[in-house]
């Protein structure tokens, strides 16, 4: 997270643009969200109390999803926990339309399925939006809203990797507003489009491209970059003017994907060390 | 270095002083007059009033929920102004910087996030520890969670309650215990839709009366100095006066405070069936000395309401506007992002900010009623400023009185009401009174030795423009607001207890989350290390 607070703090001073490796898949949650709304819940929720869970395409192997094979204990006791796959892309899309459309005419198109959520007493649909159309996360987040009209229900989206949703996090409280935001006018502006780091490359519009991986097994660049700060393994396609090896671990706070919030942990790599100097050195220089 | 602050207006009720002299700061500390002494810096005050910062008890200003809100409404706080060159990102609407440049350019030098779930309090104190200025401190939510729920259930009697209670504060490093609709987080998990203080938790057994009964004994024992800070059940509803009255009777002998008390001013009467029932409150309030609340007052404008009463968030979800809410059915209590207009031509809401200000105006010890609006659920804290005019001019209500629905002022005693708050009763309320109710000793007063939180207005007609502007602020000591304007940053720390956890409690605890979650308990908890340093400062508890 400090490498993070440091990222912004850089970017601020020289009119630069945040983007992250995983934006398409957190802006692909949010943007639901933010647009009409939803519902959403936390791992240990989850555990707790989830009886039914709704997988929603292919949600991998996943920390976050541990609690899954153990039986819910809403109040002390075991109850079963039944959980159903949906399947994914554009068939789980459809799959959702129908069920809300079921749903809101009781008695049409009411399959096992709809029954079964209806049944649930604390039902959580639970997906990795890097494996899902758009369509599709709206689409969950309206029928779990309709379906909390008589019951109630939740959504567990998985969190993207890279510490996606740790770098979200603190961009919001520093700039309020999520990644691919921009400081080019001086003022921090938010635009999915035009802050897309990947787009901006493409198109020439930036002099230069760093790229920070603190993490252990974080991802590498798939484009040109001009400043690397990473575990030095990755072979690359362009070799970048100055590559600064920030393995070695320290400790810091990262989003941890168990527990669905910021956590201290002793391995998140120095790459916040070499950022805070860069930023004392850009901030004691005029631009 | 000797600052003099000559010839201003001295207000200091906590130490009986209002007199025209002049006060002196030593370094981070107010300071006795020096024999001979001979200041580096003199600012001459000479008309305007010397109070120490002011210090708000209840505003939501960092945490999980305050950020989803922020990513919920990109809309609503776009930044319109240039990088400013020496306080980087405090042009950035809504962040952490922006709100501790806002806070202090009012002469606010320390505020207290009254809402962080135990599980999320890292996160909180990682964007409290990125909002210059100001010191802050959070209050831990309990109440709705499983393991203090279980407690209580399982009658673990007071004495574990009050070592889940001593845990709870250690662990997060909070300032107090708030208890947010006690019961209602969890009913709702199951399905309950309305929940009042002698409602039933579904298996858990337990009533939310006996929830705040026994966190309310819990905090007393441990001798954390600010009382329960309750939010009751029914929050907004018609006719939930009731619900407040209650829960006033059942604080019995022991301290306890009501936050935002304004949510719970009303009655049943008239042809819409919403009325003020403020005077009834009010009374009680009056008799009831041991208990104290904050108003939580409404203004007129766009605001969004971020609140851990889950339950009452989700039921008042068809008023959202624009239309979309979140709802996080988190750990514990969790939260509900809801954003709302409030409407100078609403019936409603004409009726709920003279509720308000019928609170400040009828409750009479200024030092046990406390200055907010609930920030930002009935308005954002930049309508402090005109609320300050609202209570110390009486014309100045009488123009706003006059843009609201007649029919909705007549459900109320506003109209009727010629009392103005004097500057002295504006410092205790917002100085001496809030430093003794969270137990700080060296804040909200200027007594030599005091903390050198300084906040210094040039009284004008406009007093909201008073209030808004500083002419100068100093935070410990050092001054960071002049004319208004902030000129640097300075970084406070967080206020916070550190009663000795109980060894068999905290075993107990590390059972729970392991048998439970298979996770270490100290992977929730805030270790020091996880913040810049000297982020912390250890207020003590009562003896």
């Amino acid at each position: 997270m400090d490498g993070a607070r440091e990222a912004v703090r850089i970017a601020e001073r020289t009119g630069g643009v945040l983007d992250h490796v995983e934006s398409e898949a957190l802006l692909r949650d949010l943007d639901p969200l933010r647009e009409t709304g939803g519902l959403a819940t936390t791992p240990l929720e989850a555990d707790l109390r989830a009886d039914l869970v709704l997988l929603i395409g292919d949600v991998g192997g996943d920390q976050a999803l541990a609690w899954l094979v153990r039986p819910a204990r809403p109040q002390g006791q075991p109850i079963e926990r039944r959980v159903i796959s949906l399947g994914g892309g554009e068939a789980a899309l459809r799959s959702l339309i129908s069920l809300r459309w079921g749903l809101k005419r009781r008695g049409e198109g009411n399959c096992a399925l709809a029954k079964a959520l209806r049944a649930a007493k604390f039902g959580v649909m639970v997906w990795r939006a890097s494996n899902l159309p758009t369509l599709a996360v709206e689409a969950a987040h309206g029928l779990v809203r309709d379906l909390n009209e008589t019951t109630r229900f939740s959504t567990l989206a998985l969190a993207a990797r890279d510490n996606g949703l740790g770098v979200q996090t603190v961009c919001g409280w520093m700039t309020g507003f999520p990644l691919r935001t921009g400081f080019g006018r001086g003022w921090p502006e938010h635009d999915p489009w035009r802050y897309d780091a990947q787009r901006i490359v493409a198109a020439g519009e930036t002099d230069c491209v760093i790229w920070v991986s603190s993490l252990p097994g974080g991802a590498a660049p798939n484009s040109r970059v001009d400043i690397l700060l990473d575990d030095g393994r990755a072979e690359l396609v362009e070799t970048p003017r100055v590559r600064i090896v920030v393995s070695a671990p320290r400790p810091g706070v990262v989003y941890d994907p168990r527990i669905g919030t910021l956590a201290a942990s002793e391995t998140v790599g120095s790459a916040a060390l070499t950022l805070a100097a860069i930023r004392a050195r850009l901030e004691t220089t005029p631009c | 270095m000797l600052t003099k602050i000559s010839g201003g207006r001295v207000l200091d009720p906590a130490n009986g002083v209002d007199a025209v002299s002049d006060l002196w700061l030593d370094g981070e500390r107010i300071a006795a007059p020096p024999v001979g002494g001979r200041a580096d810096e003199i600012f001459d005050a000479t008309g305007c009033v010397v109070m120490s910062g002011a210090i708000d008890i209840h505003s939501h200003i960092a945490g999980a929920n305050v950020n989803t809100a922020r990513l919920l409404l990109p809309e609503q706080h776009r930044a319109h102004m240039g990088r400013p060159a020496v306080t980087p990102l405090s042009n950035a609407g809504w962040s952490t910087f922006e709100t501790g440049k806002l806070y202090a350019q009012m002469g606010f030098t320390t505020v207290v996030e009254p809402a962080v779930s135990p599980h999320h309090a890292l996160h909180a104190h990682l964007e409290l520890s990125d909002t210059p200025v100001i010191d802050k401190a959070i209050l831990a939510i309990l109440g709705n969670d499983d393991f203090g729920l279980s407690l209580i259930r399982d009658g673990a009697g007071p004495a574990a309650i009050r070592d889940h209670v001593a845990s709870t504060l250690q662990t997060t490093r909070a300032l107090g215990i708030k208890v947010i609709n006690a019961g209602g987080a969890a009913a709702f998990k199951d399905n309950v839709r309305a929940f009042g203080f002698d409602d039933i938790v579904p298996h858990y057994g337990v009533t939310s009366r006996q929830i705040v009964k026994a966190l309310q004994r819990a905090v007393s024992d441990l001798g954390v100095p600010h009382p329960l800070h309750v939010h009751c059940n029914n929050l907004g509803l018609p006719g939930n006066v009731e619900t407040a009255l209650a829960t006033i009777a059942a604080a019995e002998d022991l301290p306890l405070h009501l936050a935002h008390l304004q949510f719970y001013g009303y009655g049943t009467e008239g042809k819409l069936g919403f009325s003020s029932a403020a005077p009834k409150l009010a009374e009680a309030i009056n008799k009831t000395r041991n208990v104290t609340i904050d108003v939580g007052q409404a203004m007129f404008g766009q605001t969004v309401t971020i609140s851990s009463d889950v339950l009452r968030q989700f039921s008042a979800r068809g008023q959202a506007s624009p239309r979309k809410y979140v709802i996080v059915d988190g750990d514990a209590n969790g939260g509900g992002i809801m954003p709302y207009n409030y409407k100078s031509g609403s019936f409603a809401n004409a009726v709920q900010f003279a509720v308000g200000l019928e609170l400040f105006l009828l409750i009479e010890d200024p030092k046990r009623v406390f200055f907010t609006t609930d920030h930002p659920n009935g308005a954002p804290f930049t309508a402090y400023p005109d609320l300050f005019a609202l209570l110390m001019s009486r014309d100045v209500r009488a123009q706003w009185l006059e843009k609201l629905p007649a029919e909705a002022l007549a459900m109320t005693t506003l109209p009727s009401l010629t009392r103005e708050y004097s500057w002295g009763e504006i410092a205790t309320m917002t100085r001496a009174a809030p430093a003794r109710l969270l137990g700080l000793k060296d804040r909200g007063h200027l007594a030599p030795g005091a903390r050198a939180d300084v906040a210094i207005y040039r009284p004008g007609a406009d007093l909201a423009a008073t209030f808004r502007h500083a002419v100068r602020v100093y935070k410990d000591g050092d001054c960071l607001v002049r004319d208004g304007e902030l000129t640097h940053y300075r970084f406070g720390c967080a206020l916070r207890l550190a009663p000795e956890p109980d060894a068999a409690m905290t075993r107990r605890i590390a059972d729970y989350y392991d048998r439970r979650h298979g996770l270490d308990a100290k992977l929730l908890s805030v270790p020091e290390t996880a913040l810049p340093r000297d982020a912390f400062e250890t207020v003590a508890c009562l003896s």
